[in-house]
């Protein structure tokens, strides 16, 4: 069976095991060992589909790509454990597990021997899961960063405001109903994005469209939900208030928010134990949601002491022995999202000194690696885009607030600006292989803002300053404690300040 | 779900699921399964209705959009409603749940609603939770939610039991793990609520020397030991552990290094050594050697951070 035939089967299959709802069956199957190339392909497809919606850090399960993208390079055979002539192997070993950085061609070798005599590879190589995942990924990477090594990088800004508007200007498909309960993180995505890469991007016409959009996710009494009908839920509304903060008061929208109600609500999601909990009834209480309430309260200008009680030290026991944070105080992994939740939440509250800045330094530094360039969201994990931002945010953080450096910024720029897109695809991604999506467009543009200005602070968290490092930024500075362009900020504080 | 039993909604209007408004920014085209699913779930919920064809309209409308808090929120009131803290019947819901989490592993509301009807049991059971924790780690050997919940399951039940050996077998299984060693850490910490006794922590110690001896360029155990030290030893590096770390950076120190620096087997090992010579003045000198090397040879990507050090240490 060619590979074509076997593409069509696999669409097929897919289609059946998606009505029946039962991809991870499929999944499992080809993963069990199913030599069939078409299960694999299937399973394959299975992953291109879900894996926008579920590997990183996902304020929503997002499935945010249009159709099925089948990548044919997907089908490059998994490193062999251990095979000391894999060229890709020696390269991983050179450069990562020794640290070093002797260039590749000398250990490239006809007589397999001479490698496994080298001292250097001989000792303690061990080959596991994560060192094969990440070889991949290196493998990846270099492949782009050699062909572009003599090219100049720039962000293809109109190819992604094509990517942006299609969103903004269509209906959407019928399998975008993953995105049913988080309606205004789409609206934040797109509009944040187009509004980073160019503020007349962001139309009147759209700013008009987003405001009765986000009046139709609202209950009565103020607080946002997912989408038409839905319940309140406290991270949908952190995206819808950021969402209307980018609509420039546009006809007075800004008047219709309604902040007592929202305020009145916050409290009600108030844990005995100082975090709050997305709902009324059920709903994670993490680091995660007690920074949308704080960010929202923050913004509106109605961060009370009786809001705030407890918080802070909620937040502080969410940091753990790596110097990062984790979702819950009870000694969680330390993780990009819940780090930049962790760390903003705290800046809000005025509180960042009180957590170990000098380990969580540590820690936002020690997530970039050399190889690859960009950022990992945990220890051992794999690169990705989006944590430009929830990792990059917090570097620019502690920046601001003069508590050190910790990312190279301009090799973290190079990692987006080459390897989170392609000529051939609109949008941004998460890594070299994966497809765009809008979770991901929204958050490398807001972390390549991060990697394009250096942030000072002067009085208060919302008025973060930005001064220019790169000649010609290809984006706006983002306040990278509110995820909103400064200015944008700024106007929508002064006027809750003025209300 | 073919062998569900058949429950009749001809009785109930279907709610609409979108606005209607013309132009409707981002309108998703749903197709005519959902309309129906998700109208007939939203007017249930309208009316508080709370019965078995209830559940059974949520379970539908989670299967098409996990994701669909509201319906999760409705759900745990039906089943508070119908079967208050009826044991057998709760278990009857977690095995429903079971089932569903094997099919999406990577969802936010599984966890809360699980700890929810755990809350609700009236006799809750760990040895009940255990199966479907290794079979969703064993799927994925750093699920976050899952390790989350694991941890806030051990808490829950205050058994610590299996906690250790369970990180073990998967440290073994893949040493660079962070997740396995993170949970670990959970352990010492809340195992005993003054710390581990001393015999325990050397027990520790000697496991992580010999994972890293395993494996020396992991920034998973390296991390683990540090925080050993930090946590339980008042942050002090003792001359032992000290030549471990040497052990791993041979002649990194030596007088007469020359510029291309010698080879060293662990760059963490070195970030380890440079840390605990940073806190004495005495041994700055070496500090910023070690702190130089990183930047020069073997973590260039760090060097703001390194320089940054560098700079702390005569500050």
């Amino acid at each position: 069976m060619n590979t074509a035939t076997a593409f069509l089967e696999a669409c097929n299959e897919l289609y059946i095991t998606l009505k029946e709802n039962a991809i991870p069956t499929a999944w499992r199957g080809a993963r069990a060992g199913s030599s069939c190339e078409s299960a694999v392909c299937a399973c394959l497809v299975c992953v291109c589909v879900l894996s926008a919606c579920t590997h990183c850090f996902p304020f929503t399960r997002a499935l945010c790509s249009f159709g099925l993208v089948f990548r044919t390079n997907h089908l490059k055979k998994p490193p062999a454990p251990m095979a000391g002539s894999d060229l890709r192997t020696v390269r991983f070993i050179n450069t990562q597990l020794l640290g070093r950085r002797r260039p590749t061609v000398e250990l490239v070798s006809e007589d397999e021997h001479d490698l496994q005599e080298d001292p250097a590879i001989a000792m303690n190589s061990l080959s596991t899961e994560t060192t094969a995942d990440r070889e991949e990924v290196l493998f990846d990477c270099a492949e782009l960063y050699e062909a572009l090594a003599d090219v100049e990088p720039t962000l293809f800004k109109h190819a992604h405001r094509s990517y942006l508007d299609y969103a903004l200007g269509h209906p959407l498909p019928p399998q975008m109903k993953a995105l049913d309960a988080s309606q205004p993180w789409l609206l934040y995505w797109t509009a944040c994005a187009l509004r980073l890469m160019d503020p007349q991007w962001l139309t009147q016409d759209v700013q008009r469209k987003m405001v009765h959009k986000l009046a139709l996710c609202a209950l009565d009494s103020g607080p946002y939900c997912g989408g038409f009908g839905q319940q309140a839920h406290l991270v949908c509304n952190y995206a819808a208030i950021n969402a209307l903060a980018l609509c420039d008061n546009i006809d007075g929208c800004w008047a219709s928010i309604k902040r007592e109600g929202i305020y009145e609500w916050l409290l009600t999601l108030k844990m005995p134990g100082g975090g709050f909990r997305t709902g009324a009834l059920l709903g994670e209480c993490d680091s995660r949601s007690t920074y949308c309430a704080l960010s929202v309260a923050s913004m509106l200008g109605v961060l009370t002491p009786e809001l705030c009680e407890g918080v802070e030290a909620f937040l502080l026991r969410c940091q753990t022995y790596e110097g990062g944070f984790g979702a819950c105080p009870h000694e969680d992994e330390a993780h990009g999202g819940y780090t930049f939740c962790a760390a903003a939440g705290l800046a809000i509250l005025g509180s960042l000194r009180k957590c170990d800045t000098a380990k969580l330094l540590d820690w936002c530094s020690a997530r970039q690696t050399n190889e690859e360039k960009g950022l990992s969201g945990r220890s051992n994990k794999l690169v990705d885009g989006c944590y430009s931002y929830w990792v990059g945010a917090v570097a620019a953080i502690l920046e601001a607030y003069g508590l050190g450096e910790s990312i190279d910024k301009s090799q973290l720029r190079e990692y987006i600006l080459k390897c989170c897109q392609s000529k051939e695809r609109p949008g941004l991604r998460d890594k070299p292989g994966k497809s765009p999506d809008y979770y991901h467009t929204a958050y490398v543009l807001m972390g390549l803002s991060a990697t394009e200005y250096s942030f000072s602070v002067r009085d208060c968290p919302q008025r973060i300053q930005s001064a220019r490092l790169v000649e010609q930024p290809d984006v706006e500075p983002v306040n990278p404690i509110f995820g909103l362009p400064i200015d944008v900020l700024a106007r929508f504080v002064d006027y809750n300040a003025a209300r | 779900m073919s062998d569900a039993p058949e429950f009749q909604y001809d009785d109930i209007e279907p709610l609409p699921i979108s606005g209607g408004q013309e132009g409707e920014l981002c309108q998703i085209m749903y197709d005519g399964e959902y309309r129906t699913v998700m109208g007939i779930a939203r007017a249930l919920l309208q009316k508080l209705e709370f019965s078995e064809r209830a559940l059974h309209a949520t379970s539908q409308a989670i299967d098409l959009v996990p994701a669909f808090y509201t319906m999760w929120n409705y759900r745990f009131q039906i089943v508070k409603a119908l079967y208050g803290t009826d044991g057998a019947e709760l278990n009857r819901e977690l095995d429903w749940l079971d089932e569903f989490t094997l099919n999406n592993p990577k969802n936010y509301q599984i966890w809360s609603y699980r700890q929810a009807l755990l809350r609700l049991h009236p006799s809750p059971e760990f040895q009940r939770e255990l199966p479907i924790l290794q079979s969703m780690i064993d799927d994925d050997t750093k699920n976050y939610h899952v390790w989350s919940y694991r941890r806030w399951c051990v808490l829950f039940f205050g058994d610590f039991t299996n906690e250790l050996q369970f990180a073990s077998s998967l440290i073994a299984r893949d040493v660079y793990n962070n997740s396995a060693w993170c949970h670990r850490m959970f352990v010492l910490k809340n195992q005993v609520p003054k710390g581990p006794p001393a015999e325990a922590l050397t027990g520790e110690l000697h496991y992580t020397k010999k994972q890293i001896e395993l494996a020396p360029q992991n920034i998973s155990s390296w991390n683990y030991l540090r925080g050993l030290y930090d946590e339980f030893l008042d942050g002090k590096a003792d001359p032992a552990i000290m030549e471990f770390a040497l052990s791993f950076t041979p002649g990194i120190f030596a007088a007469d290094a020359s510029d291309t620096g010698p080879q060293i087997q662990s760059s963490y090992a070195l970030e380890f050594l440079a840390r605990a010579y940073a806190k004495n003045e005495d041994t700055f000198a070496q500090a910023r050697k070690a702190y130089q090397a990183l930047s020069d040879h073997f973590d260039p990507i760090r060097k703001n951070f390194w320089a940054y050090k560098i700079r702390s240490l005569t500050a």
